[in-house]
């Protein structure tokens, strides 16, 4: 390995000794500036006519791409917001639906609860008003047969005793007498 | 096949004519074409030959090629943004590419604020080794990144942007506390202590990093091609060999194939750590406290 090194750089000492030039090992002054000369030649000439055209393509796309970033962003937001407030519209819109049909259940169950009241005490006033009815019509009828039964009474006792009694004196008597039934059944 | 000076097949001097620096760009068997030679240029006391060289000729063409790819792409890109689309194949590609490099090394690396503005450094150091890479594996071609001149400079310009930029970035207190770290929970004296002890260790880090970037590039270029070329070579030493010769002629082209598929893959593996680590310095100096 190291031999044919050895060989190499002696024939590169040979070379540079014959008047050759010397081996890629020897950097010689002429070719280090004409390095410099060409190169920064090279570097100016691509930094003010090339790099820009292609960085400028890049820059430009690099801006549309962020504008457009910039503005798909605005519009999400934007999307988002009006998301938000329709979402709290829908929700009092919700409350205040609900907020109505309560009320209208309330004031439905207030009217058949004031309605139930009302029939009560009517059906109430029509079932006192017919008991009252039927028992001023019994008395009524008591009183009647009461007076049937009286006159009757004496007619067939005027007939039994063959004479005529005197109607009122009579009839007192026969209702003393009822009356004492009547207690007695 | 002779060597050049006529003598027997001389394998370790075929691999360094192919790797080595050169006056001439080789297209043989077809022709060479001599690069001129210059005066060398005298900078005070330094002497420095700056006659264009085979490495700096495929450097320029790396850039040029490096340029034109980048172009293409921008301009597909651009006919595809005005028809209002997406851009599709090449341009697509390309498109896809640049923006990797951008976003996921540099950007990612260096952070956001910052990022931005040290992106096309760290772009043009991927495509243009990535360029150079490949190119040292076409016909004729050569890599200039395996040359330790060129990884080198390349290292020194990561070394200074990082090293620069953090200055200007924590001000000069800030940028000291890179060299005198402050230790958690030691105070007063011992503290000081302890950061001046430091302070050799964070230097030399400061240098090693750069130093890092230019050797693995460098060594990983390089060795691929002596990899390939002493392969290529065992076909001429056993050239002569009767009936035996087709056959390892045979097993050396299909070994080479595969390396040549390997340094592929390397050749875009360097070029992105290159990239990368220089992204992961600058990052870390801009968020030292």
């Amino acid at each position: 390995m190291t031999l044919p090194l050895l060989l190499l750089i002696q024939e590169a000492e040979h070379a540079v000794e014959a008047g050759g030039l010397p081996a890629p090992f020897q950097p010689t002054l002429g070719l280090v500036i004409w390095t410099w000369v060409v190169f920064i030649a090279l570097l100016i000439v691509l930094a003010k006519f090339v790099y820009p055209g292609l960085v400028k393509m890049t820059a430009d796309r690099e801006a549309t791409i962020n504008q457009q970033l910039a503005e798909a962003k605005r519009l999400q937001a934007e999307a988002e917001a009006g998301l938000e407030e329709q979402r709290a519209l829908l929700a009092a819109a919700r409350g205040e639906a609900q907020a109505i049909v309560g009320e209208a259940r309330d004031a439905a169950e207030r009217e058949r609860a004031s309605a139930v009241a009302r029939t009560r005490t009517e059906q109430e006033e029509i079932l006192a008003r017919a008991k009252q009815e039927i028992a001023a019509e019994g008395e009524r009828a008591k009183a009647e047969m009461r007076r049937e039964a009286v006159d009757l009474a004496i007619a067939a006792a005027g007939k039994v005793i063959g004479r005529q009694l005197d109607a009122d004196a009579d009839r007192t008597l026969v209702e003393d007498y009822l009356s004492e039934i009547g207690s007695q059944a | 096949m002779r060597s050049e000076d006529g003598g027997p097949f001389n394998i370790s001097e075929m691999i360094f004519h192919h790797t080595g620096d050169a006056h001439e760009l080789d297209f043989q068997p077809l022709f060479t074409i001599p690069l001129p030679h210059w005066e060398p240029v005298h900078i005070g006391s330094l002497v420095v030959d700056l006659s264009p060289t085979k490495h700096v000729v495929f450097l320029i063409l790396a850039a040029v090629l490096t340029f034109l790819l980048l172009k293409l792409a921008s301009i597909g890109v651009a006919r595809a943004r005005r028809e209002g689309r997406a851009p599709r194949g090449f341009a697509g590609f390309m498109e896809m590419f640049v923006l990797w490099v951008r976003q996921d090394m540099a950007i990612a690396n260096i952070g956001h604020e910052s990022g931005a503005r040290y992106a096309p450094l760290v772009m043009t150091f991927f495509f243009f080794i990535l360029i150079c890479n490949i190119l040292g594996l076409m016909p004729w071609g050569a890599s200039p990144t395996g040359n330790l001149a060129v990884t080198g400079a390349l290292a020194i310009l990561a070394f200074l942007v990082i090293e620069i930029g953090g200055m200007l970035k924590l001000g000069f207190k800030g940028y000291m506390g890179t060299i005198f770290p402050k230790i958690p929970g030691m105070d007063g004296a011992m503290g000081l202590v302890m950061s001046v002890a430091l302070a050799p260790i964070e230097i030399l880090s400061k240098f090693v990093k750069p130093i890092a970037l230019a050797i693995r590039l460098f060594g990983n270029m390089l060795a691929g091609h002596f990899v390939i070329l002493s392969l290529f070579g065992i076909v001429f030493m056993f050239g002569s060999i009767e009936y035996f010769r087709w056959g390892i002629g045979t097993v050396t082209a299909a070994v080479v194939l595969g390396v040549m598929a390997l340094e592929l893959f390397v050749a875009f593996l360097q070029a992105y750590v290159f990239a990368l680590l220089s992204a992961v310095f600058i990052g870390l100096m801009q968020h030292e406290h």
